[in-house]
């Protein structure tokens, strides 16, 4: 039996039904959008969702492309066309599971908010910006899904419009992004010139790839996925709402620079520098985040450090050419990091706002549910064996270890991996354990089934995503089977060594000697120093080369000095000159006279 | 000055002018350009001032060198041809030394230094006589010898002219040399377009003497001679100063105003030569007389001097009709439309 009408049908459906929300209040007059019926909306996408992967697992099929086109003139055609192949029939449930969860969440986060149905709107609209841009055939959709996410991130960030911190962070989530677009219109430049086209499927080239438009990708997925260079505005979006940071910064938005590369595989498979590049970047950047993670007190900052730090994971991964095992860990971190971001909303509201974890402490007996979450987020988080961070996690780096490639990428890499493990332990620490250091005045209470049911939900997921999604996704490239026992134990190494730093480390706080200042520690927190650097460095030169073009060569020179004034004074300058001429000696005059009649005759002779 | 002196000086005037173009021999004409100068010296020393007798003196000696050199270059063209017509004109040095010694008379660059000064001198009736009447028994010696002479020659006189007379204008503020400089500028457009057309060039002469008078007569009725006398003439006369400030633009060459003709039709005929940078930077060197004539005309009629506000309008004039300046600033200002008949009669 064929199961391409049924897919097909089946994902149409699921998009269909997210557009609900927005749609229905123009065709009824009397429905009303509320919070409910979006996060309904959502639920049910999700369980229609399960059909169509369901049945593309069961059939065994490649991929079902849907194509229409739009006639919009004489001659031109938008193409509009979707993709339905492992990865977008993956990612849909998961995406709709998650953003279930953050909606069902958000009903009690924002429940004091004045706006809250425009929120969840906002919200959907993502949703639905991030799917057109994973079901995306061609570059069109892709970059319009791009553009869309985008833009709803500037929208969510700056939520709370009147906090000048929210508006700055948007105004640099825009910026870094945009940069990141000049790469991917660069690609779609090129893409249009070379292949005349700007379907996915034809864009194969025979030989090397010529290296411009794969740095147009790289560049374009630095943007997005904050990898180091363009990285300052994913510690920045925390600005916004915690569901926000749950959805669009863990979870789905900061993934889209990732699945860019992931689809547009077969062009940089060919040529090595362009992995290479991948591989030294991705590397660079989680190590980076992971050191900056280290000595952060904001908790939501943390969280924002860790993605960041398995972004660059991921980005390491697409350089070790494993773009699967890169989707595989797109997957599992998905259910992890929301969860993790879902605690930090609980614990933040139900302290009143409270972000410093040194001011948390001993809320395992308070919140008992949001923190065993917390816990193991935690765990999935450092790749714990066999819940879901571990089976891509530890799958990566045996494959790092097992490969030919650059030692400094690898020990990059490690240390980053201990890294994760210290800050995780790190959070666990001061959030959960110990004596409490909370302010005294404050009743917590997570008996709201909005806040349990997420989270459980969400931490079922963390526990069982990786063992159901490699159970029935079958990999494209062999993994390797057999290597030495340091090798495959070099994870877990890692990890134990980063909890035994972490574990030290808490115990040297009960010891009460005063901190001497250290440049380790002043690098880490300072987040290296980028920020200061880098932003004050671009604006204030693109600045001052605004006012010296505009004002000093354009108005004065070109529009005062080469028109009116500068002829002005060359007037002025012939007008003295053949005044002191006329000295009124009349001898002088008919002298010239002479003189002129001489040359004159001479001329002419 | 004394009746029978000023009709005697008159009666000669018209008599030399007569004789000059209407001879056909050159020592005719040499006589009636003689006698022109001579009457007109005691018309410009007419008042004994020092300025004014220094003007006459300047004005005697060139002129005088002027003359004789007409006379040597027509005898030395005697000497070589065997005749003395006028029209007949063919020896190269002669004709140079008669375009030298007319540019002397007319005050053509690089023989233009003598003009400002004997102008600020006389008085400005006599001054309007020096720039129109005087000129013209030169210009018709020029006009009747036109196909002999050397067009490379007068061109360069004829542009430098201009440029000299627009810049030297640009820093004065006493009206006789203003109106000096741009007599000397007008004269340039006459001689750039002497050799190709004769008859445009006669039409440029006419049609610059109805400017020039009709800004000598109202400069005249208003005894302005320099330009803070003009700002404070609007009291006392103000419509002949809003039709002064047209007269000057006229001057200027702004259409749709008279003035417009001749330059339009000089260049026409200037790019039918295929003299087309000459034609085109004799045009922009125009541009720096038009500053100096906008700003008489903005002193003219613009500018309001610092007059208290019962000095406005005085109740008191010497209201005498003058029928010339009407008559010569209506034609210098509305002649446009009749160009084409114009063009035909001339």
């Amino acid at each position: 039996m064929y199961p391409t009408l049924l897919i097909n049908s089946l994902t149409l459906l699921t998009l269909t039904i997210l557009l609900t929300p927005i749609i229905l209040p123009f065709l009824f007059k009397n429905f009303k959008n509320t919070p409910q019926v979006t996060t309904r909306a959502v639920k049910t996408a999700f369980l229609i969702s399960l059909a169509p992967t369901t049945a593309f697992i069961y059939s065994g099929v490649e991929s079902v492309a849907c194509h229409w086109e739009w006639k919009f003139i004489m001659n031109f055609k938008i193409p509009l066309s979707l993709k339905m192949d492992q990865y977008s029939m993956t990612f849909l449930p998961i995406a709709l599971f998650v953003t279930w969860s953050i909606l069902q969440f958000a009903m009690w986060y924002m429940a004091s908010e004045p706006y809250v149905t425009k929120f969840f709107t906002y919200l959907l609209t993502f949703l639905v910006a991030m799917l057109l841009l994973t079901t995306a055939n061609n570059m069109f959709l892709l970059f319009v899904g791009w553009e869309g996410v985008g833009i709803m991130s500037f929208l969510l960030i700056g939520w709370w419009q009147g906090r000048a911190d929210a508006n700055t962070a948007a105004l640099q989530a825009v910026i870094y992004n945009r940069i990141g677009d000049i790469g991917l219109i660069l690609s779609m430049a090129w893409l249009a010139s070379t292949f005349n086209t700007w379907e996915i499927q034809q864009a194969v080239h025979p030989h090397q790839t010529p290296i411009l438009p794969l740095m147009g990708l790289i560049l374009a997925a630095a943007g997005k996925s904050a990898q180091f260079g363009l990285h300052p505005w994913l510690p920045a979006a925390m600005e916004g709402p915690t569901p926000v940071s749950a959805l669009l910064h863990s979870s789905t938005m900061v993934v889209a620079g990732i699945f860019l590369l992931i689809r547009m595989h077969p062009l940089l498979a060919t040529n090595q520098t362009a992995l290479t590049a991948c591989l030294c970047l991705g590397a660079l950047s989680t190590l980076f985040a992971a050191t900056c993670a280290l000595t952060q007190n904001d908790i939501k900052k943390i969280i924002a450090f860790s993605t960041s730090s398995q972004l660059g994971l991921m980005m390491v991964t697409i350089g070790l050419n494993l773009p699967q095992l890169a989707f595989l860990h797109i997957s599992t971190h998905a259910f992890f990091k929301a969860m993790l971001f879902l605690c930090s909303g609980s614990i933040i509201h139900n302290l009143n706002g409270e972000q410093d974890i040194r001011k948390m402490g001993g809320l395992q007996k308070m919140l008992p549910v949001t923190t065993s979450c917390l816990t193991i987020g935690n765990l999935a988080l450092m790749g714990t064996p066999f819940l879901a961070g571990f089976y891509s996690k530890d799958l990566i780096i045996e494959s790092l270890n097992t490969s030919y490639l650059n030692t400094w990428a690898l020990l990059l890499t490690l240390m980053a991996t201990a890294f994760t493990a210290t800050y995780s332990i790190r959070m666990t620490i001061l959030v959960q354990a110990g004596q409490t250091r909370i302010p005294p005045m404050v009743s917590m209470n997570e008996n709201n089934p909005l806040i349990t049911a997420p989270l459980t939900r969400l931490a079922l997921g963390s526990i069982t995503a990786g063992m159901i999604i490699t159970s029935f996704i079958t990999p494209t490239k062999t993994p390797p089977m057999t290597m030495p026992l340091i090798t495959k134990t070099a994870a877990i190494l890692m990890t134990i060594l980063g909890i035994v730093l972490a574990l030290e480390l808490s115990n040297m706080t009960h010891t009460l000697t005063h901190p001497k200042p250290n440049p380790l520690m002043n690098f880490s927190s300072a987040l290296g120093y980028f920020n200061p650097l880098v932003h004050r460095f671009f604006s204030k030169n693109l600045l001052e080369k605004g006012q010296n073009i505009a004002l000093h060569l354009i108005d004065l020179s070109w529009l005062k000095k080469m028109g009116p004034e500068g002829l002005a004074e060359l007037q002025v300058a012939a007008s003295k000159a053949a005044t002191s001429m006329h000295t009124g000696l009349i001898k002088a005059y008919l002298g010239s006279f002479a003189l002129s009649i001489l040359v004159m005759i001479l001329m002419t002779h | 000055m004394n009746p029978y002196a000023t009709s005697i000086m008159t009666f000669s005037l018209i008599l030399g002018t007569t004789i000059t173009i209407s001879s056909n021999h050159w020592v005719l004409a040499w006589t009636g350009l003689e006698i022109n100068t001579l009457a007109i010296i005691p018309l410009i020393a007419k008042s004994h001032h020092p300025r004014a007798v220094e003007a006459a003196t300047k004005y005697f000696l060139t002129q005088a060198a002027a003359s004789a050199l007409v006379l040597f270059s027509s005898m030395t063209n005697a000497w070589v041809t065997g005749q003395w017509d006028i029209t007949q004109m063919n020896h190269p040095t002669s004709c140079l030394l008669l375009t030298a010694a007319i540019a002397i008379k007319l005050g053509l660059v690089p023989f233009h230094f003598w003009f400002p000064e004997v102008l600020q001198g006389s008085p400005l009736m006599t001054a309007l006589l020096l720039s129109t009447l005087m000129k013209f028994p030169p210009l018709t010696l020029l006009l009747l010898t036109s196909k002999s002479l050397d067009p490379a020659l007068l061109t360069a006189m004829a542009l430098a002219s201009t440029a000299l007379g627009g810049w030297m204008g640009l820093n004065q503020t006493q009206t006789r040399k203003i109106l000096a400089f741009s007599s000397i500028s007008h004269l340039g457009w006459i001689a750039i377009i002497l050799v190709y057309s004769p008859k445009l060039a006669l039409l440029t002469f006419y049609l610059y003497t109805i400017m020039t008078s009709a800004v000598f007569l109202a400069l005249n009725k208003i005894k302005a001679l320099n330009l803070s006398m003009i700002m404070t003439s609007w009291t006392k006369t103000p419509v002949l100063n809003a039709t002064l400030m047209l007269v000057l633009l006229s001057l200027a060459g702004l259409p749709p105003l008279t003035g417009f003709m001749p330059k339009w039709l000089i260049i026409q005929e200037l790019t039918k030569q295929e003299m087309t940078p000459a034609a085109m930077a004799i045009a922009m060197l125009s541009l720096l007389s038009l500053f100096f004539y906008l700003r008489l005309a903005y002193h003219s009629t613009i500018t309001l001097p610092p007059n208290s506000s019962n000095h406005m309008k005085q109740w008191y004039t010497s209201k005498t009709p003058s029928t010339p300046t009407a008559v010569l600033a209506s034609l210098s200002i509305l002649l446009l439309p009749l160009s084409p008949m114009m063009h035909a009669i001339v």
